[in-house]
Parts: C-alpha cells; sequence; structure tokens
C-alpha cells in the first residue's frame, strides 16, 4: 500500500463521514491492527468519539475486529484498505443493479449502501417509505430474494453465541459458505404490523441477520463487460456475443476468481447454449470460426487445449489482462510522450531485450529522437535497463557492456496504479475546494431551485416565476455555470479514473501466481 | 582559518575551483528567484471526456450519496469544530443555526451486539443524577402542572384555615412563604423540558477517559 493510496482513503473517510472517522481511518492504515485505547492516544481524540467512529467503519463493513492473541478480553481493529475505494464505485454498482433490476433493485441497493448494512426486512420498511417506489410488497420482497439468488446480496456473519449464554466482550462473528447466499424468511404479515407500528422491529424473525452488496460478484461482471467490449472494438458484436456465451459457459465449472486460466470447455457446449439463448443467426452459423477467430486473435482472450468436442478451450484470462493492460500503459505513454514514444515501448514489449541502436533501427525513428525518447521513458520508469557486462578487460581499459532496454510489466502497472491514486486524490480534493469556494453561490442556486420548483406546482405566474428567477445575477450564473462544469468534467475524470484503476487491479490479481494457501473470499 | 584576510571572499568556491570541479561556466545552475509555477506546462492537451447517459447516471447518484451522507448521523465532526467558539460567540446567529444542523440529525443507530462491548460502554450515556433529583423532576412533568396548582390551592387553603386562629404573623413573613412557593413554580415551568442535573460543561471528559483507560473490571 502505497502513502498515495493512504492519501485517497483519507480523503475518501473525509467526504462521506466527515473528519472523526478520518482521523480514525488514518490511524488504522498506519497499522495492521491497534487497539481503542491505542486509537485514543494517537488520535488525540476523545474515547467516545473514537468508539462512534469505530461504530461508524463496522457498521460499514470497513473495519474488522477480533480477540488480541494474548489478551482474548481486548480488541484489536483493522482497516479493510481495499473496501474504502469502493464506496467511489457505490454509483457504478447502483447503476448496474438498475439495468439488471429496474428501479425496485436500485431502491434495494441504494438502502443497503445508505445504512451499511441491513436486515432484509428493515431494508423493504425503507423501500417502502421510500415515494418513488410504487410497487407492492411482495414485487420487492421478490426482488430482494431474486437479487440473493444472482448472488448480489450477500449474509453478513453472525453472532456465535456462548456456552454461557451471556454476551462476550468481543463477540465472535462467523457464517458458513453454503449460508452466504440462503434467502432470509421474510414475513409479510408481521412486516405490515411494523408499518402500522403494533410490532417492534426487533420482534421480526430476520432481525439478527444483516445483507450487504456482494461486491465481488459486482467486479465479476466488470470485469466480464471489459473483456466483452475489447472483443465488441476488436472483432465485432457477433464475436462480442460469442465471448460473452464463452464466459457463460465458463462459469459452470470455474471458480469466478480462478486467478490464471478457466477450466475447459468445448465448442458444442458453447453451441448448445447460443442456440438457446442467442437469436443472432450470423452467429449460430459461424460459432466455429468466431471461436477459432478468439483463440488466433492476439488478445489471446482463449487457447485451444484439445479437440474433444469440437475443440476443447480454455480462458485465459492472466494473458487476456495483460494484453488489456499493456494496451492501457500504450494509450498512456502516447498521451504522455506522442506516438513515437508508444512505437519504441511496443518495439521492446516485442524483442524482450533490446539495444540502444537496434531499437532506432526497429522502431523508424531518427537516432537522436530515439534515444531522447527511450532515455524519457527509462527516466519515467515505462522501460527498464539491463547491464550486461563482459567478461575480461583487465586494467587494459573500461570493461565493455551491454545496456538492454526491458519491460517488467508489473512494475509498470503498479507505478501506474500509484499515479491514478494520485490523481484521483488531487480530482477529489479539487472538486472538494470548488465546491467549498463556492459553497454560498451553490446553496444559493439550490434553494431558489426548490423555491421555483414550489412556485411551479402552486401554478404561480411565469413573469413572478422570472421575478424571482433574476435574484441569481448574470455574472453570479456565469460563475456557477463554470463552476458546475468544472465539478462535473472532475466527476467524468474520477468515474474515468477509476475504470483504469480496476482494469490495472484486475491484471495485477491475475497475473499474481497461485499462493499455496489460497486467501479466503466471500 | 589561514587565509582569510580583509577583501577575501569566502563562502562560495572560486571560478577556478569550480573548473578543476568539472563544472565549467555555462552548466552552472541558474539562482531561483521564484517559485516553480504550481502547475508544469502541458505538452499536449487532455483528451476530452465523452459523456454517456450511464455516467450522467452515476455522477447525479453520487451527488445524492454524498449528500445523504453530509446530513446522516454517520458524518462525524471533531467537537471542538462542531461547537467551536461556543463560549466566545454565544448568540451569533451561524452558530446557533449550526447547533440546530447537529440537533436535526437523525440519531446513531448501532447494533452493539455484533460490536466489542468497550465501543458501547464509551458510548453510554452516563447517568449521574440521584435519585431525590430524578423523582424531582418526574414531578414538574407539563401534563401535571394544573393538577399540582389545585393541590397546592388546596394545601394553601387548608394550612390558611390551620392557621387562621394564630393568624398574628407580619406580611414580611408571607412575602417569604410566597417567594418559596414561587421558586418551586419557576422550575415547573421555565426549566421543565431541561434537566439541570444534566447539564454537562465538558470538563468531565477527561475524568470518564482517564477511569475508562484501565479497561473495564473483570
Amino acid at each position: 500500500m502505497s502513502i498515495d493510496y493512504g492519501n485517497l482513503c483519507s480523503v475518501i473517510l473525509k467526504q462521506c463521514f466527515g473528519e472523526t472517522v478520518q482521523l480514525v481511518g488514518d490511524c488504522l492504515f498506519a497499522a495492521n491492527a491497534r487497539s481503542l485505547g491505542n486509537i485514543v492516544k494517537s488520535t488525540n481524540l476523545t474515547r467516545r468519539e473514537v468508539s462512534t467512529a469505530l461504530g461508524i467503519l463496522i457498521k460499514y463493513q470497513l473495519v474488522t475486529f477480533q480477540a488480541n492473541d494474548v489478551n482474548p478480553f481486548m480488541a484489536e481493529y483493522s482497516l479493510k484498505r481495499d473496501e474504502i475505494l469502493y464506496i467511489l464505485r457505490y454509483s457504478r454498482y447502483v447503476h448496474l443493479i438498475q439495468t439488471k433490476y429496474g428501479s425496485v433493485g436500485a431502491a434495494i441497493a441504494e438502502e443497503l449502501l445508505y445504512s451499511g448494512s441491513q436486515t432484509a426486512s428493515n431494508t423493504l420498511l425503507k423501500c417502502l417509505s421510500n415515494n418513488e417506489i410504487n410497487e407492492k410488497v411482495e414485487t420487492i420482497r421478490d426482488t430482494f430474494v431474486q437479487m440473493i439468488r444472482d448472488n448480489y446480496l450477500i449474509k453478513l456473519p453472525m453472532l456465535v453465541p456462548t456456552e454461557s449464554g451471556e454476551p462476550e466482550l468481543v463477540p465472535k462473528l462467523h457464517i458458513e459458505d453454503y449460508d452466504l447466499f440462503n434467502p432470509p424468511e421474510i414475513d409479510l404479515a408481521m412486516l405490515a404490523k411494523v408499518q402500522a407500528r403494533t410490532v417492534q422491529a426487533s420482534q421480526l424473525r430476520d432481525a439478527a441477520v444483516f445483507w450487504q452488496l456482494n461486491f465481488k460478484r459486482f467486479h465479476q461482471d466488470f470485469r466480464d463487460q471489459c473483456m466483452i467490449s475489447a472483443v465488441e472494438r476488436k472483432l465485432g458484436s457477433s464475436a462480442a456475443e460469442c465471448f460473452k456465451y464463452i464466459l457463460k459457459q465458463m462459469y459452470e465449472r470455474t471458480d469466478p476468481w480462478q486467478r490464471q486460466c478457466s477450466n475447459p470447455f468445448t465448442v458444442v457446449e458453447v453451441k448448445q447454449v447460443v442456440e438457446k439463448n442467442s437469436s443472432n443467426l450470423d452467429l449460430i452459423r459461424h460459432l466455429d470460426q468466431y471461436v477459432a477467430l478468439l483463440a488466433d486473435d492476439s488478445l489471446h482472450f482463449i487457447r485451444k487445449i484439445g479437440e474433444m468436442g469440437g475443440g476443447q478451450y480454455v480462458v485465459d484470462l492472466a494473458p487476456a489482462f495483460e494484453s488489456l493492460a499493456l494496451a492501457c500503459i500504450e494509450n498512456v505513454i502516447t498521451e504522455r510522450f506522442g506516438s513515437k514514444a508508444s512505437r519504441i515501448f511496443r518495439v521492446v514489449r516485442m524483442k524482450k531485450y533490446i539495444e540502444q541502436e537496434d531499437l532506432q533501427k526497429e522502431a523508424m525513428v531518427p537516432a537522436k529522437e530515439a534515444k531522447l525518447l527511450s532515455y524519457n521513458l527509462f527516466q519515467e520508469q515505462f522501460v527498464q535497463i539491463k547491464t550486461i557486462r563482459k567478461a575480461g578487460g583487465g586494467g587494459t581499459g573500461p570493461a565493455k557492456a551491454f545496456y538492454l532496454f526491458y519491460l517488467k510489466y508489473k512494475q509498470i502497472a503498479k507505478m501506474l496504479l500509484d499515479i491514478c491514486f494520485k490523481a484521483l486524490y488531487n480530482d477529489i480534493t479539487r472538486s472538494n475546494y470548488e465546491k467549498n469556494e463556492h459553497k454560498r453561490l451553490i446553496e444559493k442556486s439550490q434553494k431558489l431551485d426548490s423555491i421555483v420548483a414550489t412556485m411551479k406546482e402552486r401554478g404561480e405566474s411565469l413573469e413572478y416565476i422570472a421575478e424571482i428567477l433574476e435574484t441569481l445575477t448574470p455574472p453570479e450564473r456565469e460563475i456557477l455555470d463554470k463552476v458546475k462544469n468544472r465539478i462535473k468534467t472532475l466527476s467524468k475524470a474520477e468515474l474515468s479514473l477509476d475504470d483504469t484503476i480496476f482494469l490495472l487491479q484486475m491484471y495485477l490479481y491475475h497475473s499474481a501466481q497461485v499462493s499455496v494457501a489460497p486467501a479466503t473470499k466471500k | 582559518m589561514a587565509g582569510r584576510g580583509r577583501g577575501v571572499k569566502t563562502g562560495t568556491l572560486t571560478q577556478e575551483q569550480l573548473q578543476t570541479l568539472g563544472c565549467v561556466g555555462k552548466d552552472m545552475p541558474q539562482v531561483a528567484q521564484a517559485p516553480p509555477p504550481t502547475y508544469p506546462p502541458l505538452m499536449s492537451k487532455p483528451v476530452t471526456l465523452e459523456t454517456t447517459a450511464s455516467q450522467n447516471y452515476q455522477i447525479l447518484w453520487k451527488e445524492d450519496f454524498l449528500n445523504h451522507m453530509r446530513d446522516s448521523a454517520y458524518f462525524l465532526q471533531p467537537i471542538e469544530k462542531s461547537i467551536a467558539g461556543r463560549g466566545v460567540s454565544r448568540y451569533n446567529p451561524k452558530q446557533t443555526n449550526a447547533d440546530q444542523c447537529i440537533k436535526l440529525k437523525p440519531r446513531t443507530e448501532f447494533n452493539w451486539s455484533l460490536m466489542p462491548a468497550e465501543l458501547q460502554m464509551a458510548n453510554k450515556k452516563r447517568k449521574i443524577v440521584p435519585k431525590e433529583a430524578a423523582v424531582k423532576l418526574k414531578k414538574t412533568k407539563p401534563g401535571n402542572i394544573e393538577d399540582r396548582l389545585k393541590v397546592l390551592e388546596e394545601k394553601e387553603q387548608t394550612e390558611d384555615d390551620v392557621d387562621a386562629p394564630n393568624k398574628t404573623n407580619s406580611d414580611s413573613e408571607e412575602d417569604v412563604e410566597e417567594e418559596v412557593g414561587e421558586d418551586v413554580d419557576d422550575e415547573m415551568d421555565d426549566d421543565n423540558d431541561y434537566g439541570n442535573a444534566y447539564f454537562d460543561n465538558g470538563e468531565a471528559y477527561n475524568e470518564e477517559d482517564d477511569n475508562l483507560d484501565d479497561g473495564p473490571v473483570y
């Protein structure tokens, strides 16, 4: 974890939960785990403030705790560093749910994100009180259950009851893997009673079962979308559709987060799925060719491993994301150093190890310019230099050495990731600055908008409304427009940066060597 | 140091010394007289960002989310900031507005059973009100005022009846009694929604901390 990422986490926490939580988050970021007393001492906040901040972070699933090894009565808190970045993706998650389940699904996701974690019944009650949702409670419940079945919602670990029945000072939470996506029992009759306030919400049957969005499932969809759109851009829509069904077939027998490559599948199986689900005649007729095209392409998304069942293939996730990440790096180089530098980068990539003189010949760039560009790339750490010294020479003169350019993909990806974190931090800071600087003007325009909206509802005359609108003077309006435009551009940049971060993170995940003890996953 | 006479420059290297060190005249770094520009000049114009419907949806949603979080009870500001300057500018209208905002925020809802007990203990409100005071507060509920007045009236009448034969007291004594009665009424009318015993001037914060720093007693 870099300093840039620490700064980014800090500013995200400040934006969402205020300065106190930011201080506690910073303190936790600096260490693996800390106790309450330790945090109080290092932050100079009161014990109550720190406790509330920790409560908030635990509620929003950004902090975990466990009993100290030496003193089981003392809890140690640790920050889920990766998940803080997910806060920036919340809008993306809701948008995905909106496209899949409509406004009801979006309202459910929204409620869960607003409250961090929530019971099913409470979520339903909040959706019912939402004026924008005019659906029946049965529809909302069915959508909720469907979202669980599709693994978009996940059950949180539950309290492990003690033998004595008394609560422990540091509660133990646990959940079995098979129970993660077990839909809850929602008693609609009881729910109606709670709504009518004749029964307490705590008496509901699922009062102890909390739910959260399953971010891994969303990331799986984003990853698929990333690959499908790459195929679409390069090989057309039919090939993209073909790849979509290949992925669908892949998930039948493969863990979605398998790192290197998937388990094998055959063309016959894909054919069956396509014939069942697709109406694209071109694809059905030329499926074999499309699969062969995908396997032959330089993107290396799938690889042939046998002839069984019309051809046996695997989806090669590691090389796929390597080519996508390298395309992204090339784009960055083109934007920063120009197309000639990008050509030099490609030559180094192709040749793996290359000398300066060969490089300028291969890239067909004038010697002086090639030297300048390659040194620039070296200075910014996009290419590395390996020195090979020739044996001998003795004391007769300087030993001859060969200087070879080569690439360290992972190092470049990590460096770019850090640049993205830094850019995101700058983006958010600038956006906050703009908002603070023009706070008065923004608030005035918001107030004016709400007044005008109510006036229109009341049916006031247009002249009167125009008169009210004139309270915002033309220069003020001009400044406001400029500020709004600037903030919107910054927000868009934030989304684009997050796309790049996601791609690079996927590349680093899939290119990592398989560890002996697999990491626990939700 | 030897060789340091009048008129001899000290502290900087001479041209010859610099040349022996390998610094030729044109290689000398120029003296910086102004700070560097805040942003380095852009070599090329950045790519313009595309705007799609989904992006617009996401931007608007995020704005709503941040506003919601800012208004929620889970947005914490340090105490010094949220009630800063209360003693200095007590009647500052801005300040009172800020206080109202704090009051208007909904209360935090935590499921304490899923969190370490120490967090809940630190968040518990300490009731240091003695029992008698609590009873007194209970009596001064706004709904009971009329009943209470009636009771007091009856009491006064009965007392008057009892005291009638002995009514040789001076007016000054009566005044004293009235004053006592007024005191009771004052508490009932003005302070009915404000418990004096609950008042916390903030001085007790550190004392609590000290007690709790040692951890709970097992």
